[in-house]
């Protein structure tokens, strides 16, 4: 390759693209052994609760309030986005339990977890916005009470909950690029690292690698 | 239609100490932590078939 290819900054990209994640462990054809517990079904699940909550959601968003809360169609794609979030935290906070108690950040996967935590921190004020932009009298409450809180802790000059547009813009646009963002890097970095293993296996890994390191020095 | 569960009233509250939890809240959390041990002790249906990974 000519140096002027080498110097190019896509080329650059590419390379350390690639170097950090092979197309094999990118789009791998088979997991190990000890995944096959329904314990670890609960990210895709999480995954896929995501995927129905963007999908109903720029439905509403493209049809608006008038539409969600006065046609039969509108009612129907506002309870399925209701209940996508019921389970995309029903699941993400499942997932979030299994993978505290196998501490998955063990082995070098510190950025994995904190992705998904602060996923998790960001989703719960991306569904609280959802909340004060239904449009009706629950979230003229619930905006009434949440700017106390916010006033409460000195941030009511940055988040005015009584402003629809500004927590309407939070809830269609900023939170969920956050989350799906967060998501998409927490995704990459799973099959970066791979699956966290359980403990057991984690012990005989390091034996055998130790044993290896052993016998290739003596 | 009528509705399965008539949801046309206040919920009741679960008060014990400082925590004060509405018991449809009370019921998810309950679920969720089924759902957590059920994912644990359940197997896994094991791949059926020479290919399996």
């Amino acid at each position: 390759m000519s140096t002027s290819a080498e110097r190019s900054w896509t080329v650059r990209l590419r390379k350390r693209a690639v170097a950090a994640l092979p197309p094999e462990k990118l789009l791998p054809d088979g997991q190990p052994t000890y995944v096959a517990s329904w314990i670890y079904v609960f990210g895709v699940l999480s995954l896929s609760a995501l995927a129905a909550l963007i999908m109903t959601g720029s439905i509403l968003a493209l049809k608006g309030p008038s539409w969600w809360h006065f046609s039969s169609t509108g009612h129907f794609f506002n309870s399925l986005h209701l209940w996508s979030v019921e389970l995309f935290f029903f699941f993400m906070v499942i997932h979030l339990w299994g993978k505290y108690w196998m501490a998955a950040w063990r082995g070098g996967r510190v950025r994995v977890w904190i992705t998904g935590a602060v996923t998790f921190l960001v989703a719960v004020p991306c569904a609280l916005t959802g909340y004060v932009s239904q449009q009706n009298f629950d979230s003229q409450w619930i905006s009434t009470q949440a700017k106390d809180a916010m006033n409460s802790v000195g941030i009511g000059s940055f988040f005015n909950l009584m402003n629809f547009g500004q927590m309407y813009s939070y809830h269609v646009f900023l939170l969920p690029l956050a989350v799906t963002g967060l998501v998409i890097a927490h995704i990459l970095l799973v099959r970066r690292h791979g699956v966290v293993p359980p403990f057991e296996l984690e012990d005989r890994l390091k034996a055998a690698r130790a044993g290896a390191t052993d016998g290739a020095s003596s | 239609m009528a509705a399965i569960f008539n949801l046309n009233h206040h919920a009741g509250y679960v008060h014990w100490h400082f925590i004060d939890l509405s018991v449809p809240n009370v019921l998810v959390i309950v679920i969720m932590l089924v759902v957590f041990a059920a994912a644990i002790l359940i197997p896994f249906p094991k791949p059926t078939g020479s290919g399996g990974a």
